[in-house]
């Protein structure tokens, strides 16, 4: 129970229950089975990204192109939707080509990372760019509706089993595997072990590049599936829907208790961030707080947050050197 | 003879203006010209601010939003009546405010800056939008607008006077001050910095101060030639001022970083993303070519690193 209780991510989950209390007090319809759902629904796609943002932190870097990179593969899987056949297969299709490109897009700036050793937040400045001018460039801002839509698509999207969306479950896969990829696989204790000390990971014979590049290879296959969670959830293809999306996926990680310097990190303590936020948000509607206030409160929070878990990482660290098996 | 690496970017930056004067139609009309001259300094300036925070190794992605705050609060004084003194002064009270709030947090606290200024990024739009409830506001003085808009003597616009003052400034503040040789002792080893008696909390702080200070001028000129503040006032001035930075051949991991550099970087782009609008190319695809010439330049200085040592340890084996 002590072990528990002292653990990061015990603490952000009393946040998000505290919160939780006094909403209900805030507004009635907030405590319900249909607004929890509504609310994780709504935030799946910020969600995949934070699973995938949350390797990449831990290995002490950073990637600011994630929306940009979901814009993109987003558009692609839009266009390609008049080509594709009214049947069951085009789903099957768009599960192997949207996380293709992704990977892609990933792999790029893993390259550029590991082996060319360009700093990760220099290397994603420029790929956001680079993409987010050429999705405008070609698409010219220009919104895709469903009318073009495979109908088995559309079905896909809607359908639920047990009164929960598919979002939902695809979420809840995304996160196992990748807690299973962190937990118990070797590529994964690589990752930790990179962000914990790279000299001393790289020394026991760890690939620095090749953990370099499948951390931002990974991240891309994520905004692959997020790309495809984004069109089912809104229906449409938005190019500028996801503008600055990055900034709050990478809050949402930090507020998850991964360091920014690296080495620590959990898949848990990610949802639970995404899920503060989420919460937070939904909250600021249910309780009338305009919207424009809303900034304010988020950004608070995020420097509030940041700033009381590099002091209580500081206290920990000055009470005892103690070696952090549990990861 | 051999050239610093700032002298070959000034160099390239006339190479690019006369590339611009020969393939673009109407690159050297006094039209054009002026605009050029007047573009220059709001960006110089954000670019600048930048660069001082990355040569400690920090990153301040707040910086544009801190310069709209600052111009929100000029604003509001000079809509409300206030003399234009007044204005100027709370512009650069609230940038130093934003400055300072950042300064504290990464110096004091101890938390990375590229947290703390996402977080104050998003803090700064809030209270704008709050402020503004996202409308902009307008409809200055006469006076006020020469700041931006005005010549000196009819010839020289007053912006560039003013941007070339902050070019001394920092140049004489990063070179001759004991403050500037910190910032670059901190950049490269803030421990042995912290060991050999600095006092880097105050060095950080007044970093960060000094990115605010150069953000609200920067407010201050945009606001008058733009004659409106809106929450995204020079917003897509962030990632270039990055690219500049780098460009010019700030060392992003921080200790390394000339004032020249980025000023040679800042004409480069803008004569570039200007060339580029008069030959047609669509206002995307410039952003396209900024991210693309970022990577390239930083690929290029990989491999010749890289040509460099290799000729360093041959040589160093046959002395050997």
């Amino acid at each position: 129970m002590k072990s528990i209780i002292k653990q990061k991510e015990f603490s952000i989950f009393m946040i998000v229950v505290l919160l939780c209390v006094v909403l209900s007090f805030v507004s009635p319809v907030f405590l319900t089975f249909e607004n929890f759902l509504d609310i994780i629904e709504g935030n799946v796609v910020m969600a995949i990204l934070a699973v995938g943002m949350t390797l990449v932190i831990i290995t002490g870097d950073i990637d600011v192109s994630v929306a940009a990179a979901t814009t993109a593969v987003a558009v692609i899987i839009g266009n390609l939707f008049s080509f594709l056949p009214d049947s069951w297969i085009s789903i099957l299709i768009l599960f192997l080509i949207a996380p293709v490109i992704g990977i892609i897009i990933g792999a790029i700036n893993g390259l550029l990372v590991s082996k060319i050793k360009i700093p990760a937040i220099v290397v994603t400045l420029g790929t956001l760019n680079i993409i987010n001018g050429l999705v405008l460039y070609l698409t010219n801002g220009q919104y895709l509706n469903s009318s073009n839509f495979p109908k088995p698509f559309l079905t896909f999207a809607n359908f639920e089993f047990l009164g929960i969306p598919i979002l939902v479950y695809l979420l809840t896969a995304v996160a196992i595997l990748t807690w299973f990829i962190l937990k118990h696989t070797l590529i994964g204790r690589s990752v930790l072990a990179i962000g914990g000390k790279s000299q001393s990971a790289v020394r026991v014979g760890i690939n620095y590049n090749k953990v370099k590049l499948f951390v931002f290879a990974y991240m891309g296959f994520l905004a692959g599936i997020a790309a495809i969670a984004q069109t089912a959830y809104t229906k449409a293809v938005d190019p500028n829907g996801l503008l600055g999306v990055e900034m709050m996926v990478i809050a949402a990680v930090v507020l998850g208790g991964t360091n920014i310097q690296g080495g620590r990190g959990s898949i848990q303590g990610t949802l639970l961030g995404v899920l503060l936020l989420a919460i937070m948000q939904n909250g600021m509607i249910l309780a009338h707080i305009d919207t424009f206030w809303q900034k304010v409160v988020t950004g608070a929070i995020i420097v509030i947050a940041v700033s009381y878990d590099q002091i209580s990482y500081r206290r920990q660290q000055a009470k005892l050197a103690k070696i952090e098996v549990e990861a | 003879m051999k050239l610093s690496k700032e002298s070959v970017l000034g160099l390239i930056a006339i190479a690019t203006i006369l590339l611009m004067s020969l393939i673009a139609p109407g690159f050297l009309s006094s039209n054009n010209i002026n605009n050029l001259m007047f573009q220059l300094p709001e960006f110089g300036l954000i670019a600048l601010g930048m660069m001082v925070v990355i040569i400690t190794g920090g990153i301040d992605l707040s910086i544009t939003y801190i310069a709209a705050l600052s111009g929100v609060g000029a604003a509001l004084m000079l809509v409300n009546g206030y003399p234009i003194f007044l204005a100027i002064l709370v512009a650069v009270i609230f940038g130093l405010a934003c400055g300072a709030f950042n300064g504290f947090i990464v110096s004091k606290i101890g938390v990375s800056p590229i947290l703390v200024t996402i977080g104050t990024w998003v803090l700064f739009e809030g209270i704008i939008l709050a402020i503004t409830k996202g409308q902009s506001i307008s409809g200055f003085s006469e006076t006020y607008s020469l700041i931006g808009n005005g010549y000196y003597m009819g010839l020289f616009p007053l912006s560039m006077l003013i941007f070339a003052f902050f070019v001394l400034v920092t140049g004489v503040l990063l070179n001759k001050t004991g403050w500037g040789r910190n910032v670059y002792m901190y950049g490269s080893n803030d421990v042995a910095t912290l060991f050999s008696g600095v006092r880097n909390n105050r060095v950080v702080m007044k970093v960060y101060l000094y990115a605010g200070l150069l953000a609200a001028i920067s407010a201050i000129i945009m606001t008058s030639r733009y004659n409106s503040v809106k929450v995204d006032l020079g917003s897509s001035y962030l990632l270039q001022s990055v690219a500049a930075s780098v460009l010019g051949g700030t060392k992003i991991e921080g200790g390394y970083g000339k004032v020249m550099g980025t000023v040679y970087a800042v004409i480069i782009f803008l004569t570039l993303s200007n060339g580029l609008n008069l030959l047609g190319v669509h206002r995307a695809i410039v952003d396209v070519f900024i991210g693309v010439i970022l990577i390239s330049v930083l690929t290029l200085n990989f491999f010749s690193d890289k040509i460099k040592q290799k000729k360093e340890t041959t040589k160093a084996s046959k002395v050997a």
